[in-house]
C-alpha cells in the first residue's frame, strides 16, 4: 500500500498569511495514504529539504506531495532531495498552494485553506498512483549558431569558439559589426567604438572554430535542443569571395550612387560597395535593387575592372544546412521613425535629424569627418537642441517603455559636440535622466557642469522656422517657464525597437515575442538569457533595449549556457513524455496534427502477431516530444498516454475532491 | 516665456560663479535648499530656481527677484546641499551684481531690507559693533514707521537686550580703515 509523506510550506508569510497551513496539515493526515505530514517555514530550504530526506527513510514513504509554491519554482529542487535520499525522483507531487491559493484569495483566509487543502488532497490522489521515471538521453551535435553579428553576435560567438566549439554566425547584411560599428564613441569612458569592436570583428573572421556567414538569413530551424537542423540562405552576393582580394577597384569604378546606410544615407555609396571601410569580411556585394547591369543589363563596368574576375552577374541565392545543438539569437535593434512628430516638423524642416545621424556626422570615420553640419547649408551649427524621449514613453505616437540607452547617448553627444565645435550650446529636453549604470552618473555631471549643457526638463510642445533658424519650444519645469530655443540644429533621441522582422524570427525559431515583438526570456529574473524554448538563447537588444556592457555581458551568459549544453555528449532529458500503445491506435492522426512540436511521425506495424498485412500507427519522437499533452487530448482511443499524467493520475485527482 | 540661444555666452553664470566661488553648474534640481530655507516661502523665486534662472542666464529675473534680499544667509541650504554649492554665497554674489548694474526692485520689502543693510554697516563703521537702540530709532524713522514694533521695546529692555548706551570697540578704528579701503577698491573698480 501507498505510504505518502506530505510537507507544507509556509513559503514565509507568503502562504501563511492566507492559508492556515497547520489546519492543512491535519485535513492532510486524515487521509488514509499519508503516513506522515509536516509544515515548515520554508521547505525550499537546506532545514526543509532535510525533513523531507529524514521522513523518506524513517516512515518508509512511497511517494511525496511537497505543498508549496509553483512547481515551476522548485520542482527540480524537491525532487533532488528525493534522489538524494535515495528514492525516484519523480515520485513527487507539488500541490501549488501559493499562485494557485494564497496569493489568489487573499481576502479569504478560510476559502483558500480549504482550497489548498484540496490541492493537497489531489497531488495525494495523483502521486498514489506515481510511476518510476528515468531521464532520458538524447545525442547532442556539438554545434552552435548565433543569428546577428552585431556586437552581441560577435561576444557570443567568441565565447562560444573560445571553449573549442564549432559556431556558426549569419549576419544578415555585407559586414558584421552591427550598429556598434556606426557609433563614434561609448559612453561613459567615450573609449573609441571602432577601436574596441574591430579587433573583434578580425578575431571572428580569423577564429578556426567559427565559420562566418555574412549576407545570409536563418529560413528554417527544425528539431530540438541538442539536435537542431537550421536552413540558411545565403544572398547572392553577385561576387566570389573566394577570388575577391577586396582591393576596390570596383567600388571605384561603378558608377551608380545609392543612399548610404552605413552613414544613415547623408553620403552615397556605389551599387558595388563594402557597408564601411573596416567591415569584415572586407568584401565588397553587389546591391542587386539599384546596379544596372542587373536590372537593366547594362554597364558591367566591375566585371570588366576586376582583374581577378571576381564578378559574377548570374549568381544565385544557395540554400545551405547546418545540424546544430543550440542557438543565440542576437538580432539587436532598429531605431523609431519619427515621422508622428508633425508638431515637430520632421521630415519638413532639414535641419532635425535623428541621434544616429548626429554620431556619424560627429564620428572620425563619419561623412562629414566628424564636423557636425545642418543638411540645409551646411554649416556648423552653435546651437542644439537635443530632445529625448522620442517615441520612447509616448502611449500615444510611439511606445509605452524607456528605450535605456538614450539618456546615455544624448549626454555623450553634448559632450562630443563640445569637444568638436568648441564654442557650441547644447540644449536638452528631457523627461527624467535615468542613469543607473557604472560611471553613468558621473558622465552625466560631466556632461552638466564640465561642457555645460543647459537641462530642460519639460517634453517640446512644437518647432517652428524663423528664418534660417529653428525656434524649439518648450516647458521647463524646473521653473515653471515657457521656454524657446533659437536652435541651428535640433537631434531626436529615436525610440529603440525591435528589428520589422523579429517575430517573423521568433516563430521561424519557435520562441515567444512580446507585444513589441522582443522575443520573451523563459524568466525576467532567474533565466533572463533563455528563452522557453530549450537550448535558445538571447543576447542584447532582441530581448529588451539595452547598452553595451549589458548586451556583452548577456552574450557571455549565453555562451556558458550554450557551453553547458554541450558539456557533455549527451543530454538528459525529462522523461515525461507521451508514448503510444500500438495496440488501441487507429492511426486517426489526429495528434500528428496537433503536436505543436512536429515530435510525431507514422510508422507502419504489421496488423497482428506475425501478419504480413501492415497499419499505419503514430511513433513519438523522444528527443523532440516536450510532454505537453496535447496529442493525448486528441487521441480517440485512447492510445496515447504521457509520463507522469498517465489516465489514472489524472482521474485520482479529479476523485479525490 | 523665456528665450535661449540669442546670447553667445551666458554671462550672467560667468559672473556669478566667478563672484561667488561657486560652480551653480553643480545643481541638478533636487530642491533640498528649498524645503530646508525658513523663508522660501515668502520669495518670488526659490534658491533652486534662482540657480536655474542663473543657468539660463535670465539676468533681469534674477536681479529683480526678492529672493536674493530675502536669503537670511543662514547657510541652512548649503550646509545641506549634496552638490554641496554654497548658495548664501551665490546670493550675496547676485545682491552685488545687482546693486552695481543699478537693478532695483521697487517693493517696499525690498526696499526697507537694503535700508537695514546700510543702516547696519553704517552702526559698524561708527562704533564697530552694533549700536541696537540707535538702529532700531533709524530703521523706524528712514521707513518713516516710527512705532514699528515699540510694543516689544519695555520687554527688551527690561531683559537687558537693548542696551541704552554703546562702547565703542577698541578696534573701531581699524575697523573704519577696511571701510575706507573698501571704499577706495571700490571706486578703482569703477
Amino acid at each position: 500500500m501507498a505510504r505518502v509523506g506530505v510537507f507544507v510550506c509556509f513559503c514565509g508569510a507568503n502562504i501563511a498569511d492566507f492559508v492556515d497551513v497547520p489546519k492543512v496539515v491535519e485535513e492532510a493526515k486524515r487521509i488514509r495514504e499519508v503516513k506522515f505530514a509536516i509544515d515548515y517555514k520554508y521547505m525550499c530550504s537546506d532545514p526543509g529539504q532535510q525533513q523531507i530526506r529524514d521522513a523518506i527513510t524513517q516512515y518508509r514513504l512511497t511517494s511525496i506531495v511537497v505543498a508549496a509554491c509553483s512547481p515551476r519554482m522548485h520542482e527540480k529542487t524537491f525532487r533532488k532531495a528525493l534522489s538524494d535520499a535515495g528514492m525516484n525522483p519523480y515520485l513527487l507531487e507539488v500541490a501549488n498552494i501559493r499562485e494557485h491559493s494564497s496569493w489568489v484569495h487573499q481576502k479569504d483566509k478560510k476559502a483558500a485553506t480549504e482550497k489548498a487543502s484540496d490541492l493537497v488532497r489531489m497531488a495525494v490522489a495523483k502521486s498514489i498512483a506515481n510511476e518510476q521515471l528515468h531521464e532520458i538521453s538524447v545525442p547532442v551535435t556539438k554545434r552552435a549558431l548565433v543569428i546577428g553579428g552585431g556586437i552581441a553576435g560577435i561576444q557570443a560567438a567568441l565565447d562560444i569558439a573560445d571553449a573549442r566549439i564549432p559556431v556558426v554566425l549569419v549576419e544578415k547584411s555585407p559586414s558584421i559589426g552591427g550598429k556598434m560599428a556606426q557609433l563614434d564613441e561609448t559612453f561613459p569612458t567615450l573609449d573609441c567604438s571602432q577601436c574596441i569592436l574591430t579587433p573583434k570583428m578580425v578575431d571572428v573572421a580569423s577564429h578556426p572554430y567559427i565559420e562566418l556567414i555574412p549576407y545570409a538569413e536563418v529560413l528554417e530551424l527544425e528539431g530540438f535542443v541538442g539536435n537542431y537542423k537550421a536552413k540558411i540562405r545565403k544572398k547572392a552576393s553577385y561576387v566570389n569571395f573566394k577570388t575577391c582580394t577586396g582591393c576596390g577597384t570596383c567600388w571605384q569604378k561603378c558608377p551608380v550612387k545609392v543612399p548610404n546606410e552605413y552613414n544613415m544615407g547623408i553620403d552615397k555609396r556605389k551599387a558595388i560597395y563594402t557597408p564601411f571601410p573596416q567591415a569584415v569580411p572586407n568584401k565588397p556585394v553587389i546591391d542587386a535593387a539599384h546596379c544596372t547591369m542587373l536590372t537593366k543589363g547594362k554597364c558591367g563596368i566591375c566585371a570588366k575592372v576586376c582583374e581577378k574576375g571576381s564578378i559574377d552577374y548570374k549568381m544565385q541565392d544557395e540554400i545551405i544546412e547546418r545540424e546544430i545543438g543550440a542557438v543565440v539569437v542576437a538580432t539587436g535593434y532598429d531605431l523609431w521613425d519619427p515621422k508622428p512628430y508633425e508638431e515637430y516638423g520632421v521630415g519638413r524642416f532639414k535641419d532635425i535629424i535623428t541621434s544616429l545621424e548626429f554620431e556619424r556626422m560627429v564620428s572620425a570615420n563619419g561623412p562629414t569627418n566628424g564636423v557636425p553640419v545642418r543638411p540645409s547649408d551646411g554649416k556648423v551649427p552653435k546651437n542644439v537642441v537635443f530632445i529625448k524621449c522620442i517615441g520612447s514613453r509616448d502611449e500615444a505616437k510611439g511606445i509605452e517603455y524607456c528605450s535605456k540607452i538614450c539618456c546615455m547617448y544624448t549626454t555623450k553627444h553634448t559632450i562630443l559636440l563640445h569637444h568638436k565645435v568648441h564654442d557650441s550650446h547644447a540644449y536638452v529636453f528631457y523627461m527624467d535622466i535615468r542613469a543607473a549604470g557604472k560611471g553613468y552618473e558621473e558622465f552625466v555631471k560631466k556632461a552638466q557642469v564640465d561642457t555645460a549643457a543647459t537641462y530642460l526638463r519639460g517634453r517640446v510642445s512644437k518647432i517652428y522656422k524663423k528664418g534660417d533658424k529653428l525656434i524649439v519650444r518648450g516647458e521647463d519645469a524646473q521653473i515653471g517657464q515657457v521656454v524657446e530655443v533659437v536652435a541651428d540644429l535640433v537631434v531626436l533621441a529615436t525610440a529603440v525597437i525591435p528589428p520589422k522582422d523579429n517575430p517573423d524570427l521568433a516563430r521561424l525559431l519557435g520562441v515567444s515575442y512580446d507585444k513589441y515583438g522582443y522575443m520573451s526570456e523563459a524568466h525576467p529574473k532567474l533565466r533572463p538569457v533563455e528563452t522557453a524554448k530549450a537550448g535558445i538563447f538571447l543576447a542584447g537588444c532582441t530581448q529588451a533595449p539595452k547598452d553595451i556592457p549589458d548586451t556583452v555581458a548577456q552574450a557571455s551568459a549565453c555562451a556558458a549556457k550554450v557551453c553547458g549544453i554541450f558539456s557533455g555528449d549527451t543530454m538528459k532529458k525529462d522523461p515525461m513524455i507521451s508514448t503510444v500503445n500500438n495496440e488501441y491506435c487507429t492511426g486517426c492522426q489526429n495528434c500528428v496534427k496537433v503536436c505543436p512540436y512536429g515530435a510525431i511521425v507514422t510508422e507502419e506495424v504489421p496488423m497482428g502477431h506475425g501478419s504480413k498485412e501492415m497499419r499505419t500507427v503514430a511513433k513519438i519522437n523522444e528527443g523532440v516530444c516536450q510532454g505537453c499533452g496535447s496529442c493525448v487530448a486528441v487521441c480517440r482511443s485512447m492510445a496515447i498516454s504521457l509520463a507522469g499524467f498517465t489516465d489514472l493520475q489524472i482521474i485520482n485527482e479529479i476523485v479525490s475532491i | 516665456m523665456i528665450t535661449l540661444g540669442l546670447q553667445e555666452k551666458n554671462t550672467l553664470l560667468a559672473e556669478v560663479n566667478q563672484r561667488s566661488g561657486a560652480n551653480v553648474l553643480e545643481c541638478y534640481q533636487c530642491g533640498k535648499c528649498v524645503s530646508t530655507c525658513p523663508v522660501s516661502q515668502y520669495m518670488d523665486f526659490p534658491p533652486r530656481e534662482i540657480i536655474q534662472l542663473v543657468k539660463l542666464g535670465q539676468r533681469n529675473e534674477v536681479y529683480m527677484a526678492n529672493s536674493t534680499w530675502f536669503c537670511l544667509t543662514c547657510s541652512a541650504c548649503s550646509g545641506r546641499c549634496p552638490r554641496q554649492i554654497e548658495i548664501p554665497a551665490v546670493m550675496e554674489a547676485i545682491r552685488h551684481l545687482a546693486i552695481e548694474e543699478n537693478y532695483v526692485n521697487d517693493s517696499t520689502k525690498v526696499k526697507e531690507i537694503r535700508k537695514f543693510h546700510e543702516i547696519f554697516l553704517d552702526m559698524i563703521k561708527r562704533y564697530g559693533r552694533n549700536y541696537e537702540l540707535r538702529m532700531m530709532a533709524e530703521f523706524n524713522i528712514r521707513t518713516r514707521n516710527l512705532f514699528k514694533d515699540m510694543h516689544l521695546a519695555p520687554k527688551a529692555l527690561l531683559k537687558g537686550k537693548i542696551p541704552l548706551g554703546v562702547k565703542p570697540m577698541k578696534s573701531a578704528k581699524a575697523i573704519r580703515r577696511m571701510y575706507q579701503l573698501a571704499e577706495k577698491l571700490e571706486k578703482k573698480h569703477q
